[in-house]
């Protein structure tokens, strides 16, 4: 049997008012995200996660970003630079002196 | 001061008797050419890092950091030992590396209003943007290419959320470090970090969605 094809309204959030989305997003993602959030407040974002696929979603694109914003790091420091520095700030100071 | 210096002092200095932050300054105040080499030890790459994350180009990061460690030479009598000297000496980093982005060309950035997600009127996301961005970053051929998608969007933030997501997400600074030395309340950091990553966040959707679309035509 084929997997059942997902419906536009299947995708929409069904999660209850008192939590909006924007709220989610805008507010209270980054505590949400690194953990630094009160439990309570955190079950209620839970609740609307559970009923919103969108969210489910940005959280998912949200954390993706920070994964490629990582991998931005190893990035080759020329081998000679603390030697070049070492001798730039000699040369100039032997001027100045 | 006059410095001369062997090649052993510019090599990998010994952890285990490894001296303060504070004790280098004093030293180097004092005219110790040995203490310069091991602050350009210790320092050299982060520095190097934080110019290439402004100036997105390796042999100005190298020039910048080269005069990064010479104001810090020239500079360091101003330094008030009260307070912690990275975040004296990042600014002193940041502060050059603009300098000379100034000079290389015209600040181009948007407005950090221009690209955040989009929401209908009753508070609820307007549409599923990026639903493949964690199978996306787990490709190597396509995290290479957000990669440097990124890099380019954090590259035309205004400043003050540039600094933020690039010590945050990229050097991986910790919170408190990036506010003390960019002289921000940890919830004014916590607001610019999650302004920068809604920017970046929706900028790699927009240039996603036409890679969709031409994979299914």
């Amino acid at each position: 049997m084929s997997p059942r094809k997902r419906r536009p309204a299947e995708e929409a959030c069904h999660a209850e008012p008192d939590v909006t989305c924007k709220r989610l997003v805008m507010e209270a993602l980054y505590d949400f995200d690194a953990g630094t959030m009160p439990e309570a407040e955190r079950a209620e974002l839970e609740r609307h996660l559970s009923a919103c696929p969108p969210c489910v979603q940005f959280l998912d694109s949200y954390r993706a970003t920070g994964k490629t914003l990582r991998a931005l790091k190893p990035r080759e420091i020329p081998p000679t630079l603390a030697r070049t520095v070492f001798e730039f700030v000699k040369a100039r100071c032997g001027k100045k002196s | 001061m006059r410095i001369d210096v062997s090649e052993k002092s510019v090599s990998k200095s010994d952890d285990s008797r490894a001296p303060s932050d504070l004790d280098l300054v004093r030293r180097i105040k004092a005219g110790d050419e040995q203490a310069l080499a091991q602050m350009i030890e210790r320092y050299h790459a982060r520095v190097y890092s934080l110019s290439y994350g402004i100036l997105r180009n390796a042999e100005d990061a190298e020039e910048s950091t080269q005069d990064t460690f010479l104001t810090l030479y020239r500079k360091i009598g101003t330094f008030d030992e009260s307070k912690k000297f990275f975040s004296w000496f990042y600014r002193v980093a940041l502060n050059q590396a603009y300098s000379r982005a100034r000079r290389r060309r015209p600040a181009a950035s948007v407005s950090i209003q221009e690209h955040l997600p989009r929401f209908r009127e009753d508070g609820h996301l307007a549409a599923m943007d990026w639903p493949d961005a964690s199978v996306a970053v787990e490709d190597e051929v396509s995290a290479r290419e957000l990669a440097a998608r990124a890099e380019e969007f954090i590259g035309e933030l205004p400043r003050a959320y540039r600094d933020v997501i690039w010590m945050a997400d990229v050097e991986e600074m910790p919170a408190a470090e990036i506010a003390e030395t960019l002289r921000l309340s940890i919830p004014a950091f916590k607001s610019r970090l999650h302004r920068a990553r809604l920017h970046v966040r929706q900028r790699l959707a927009e240039v996603s969605r036409p890679a969709r679309r031409q994979a299914a035509s």
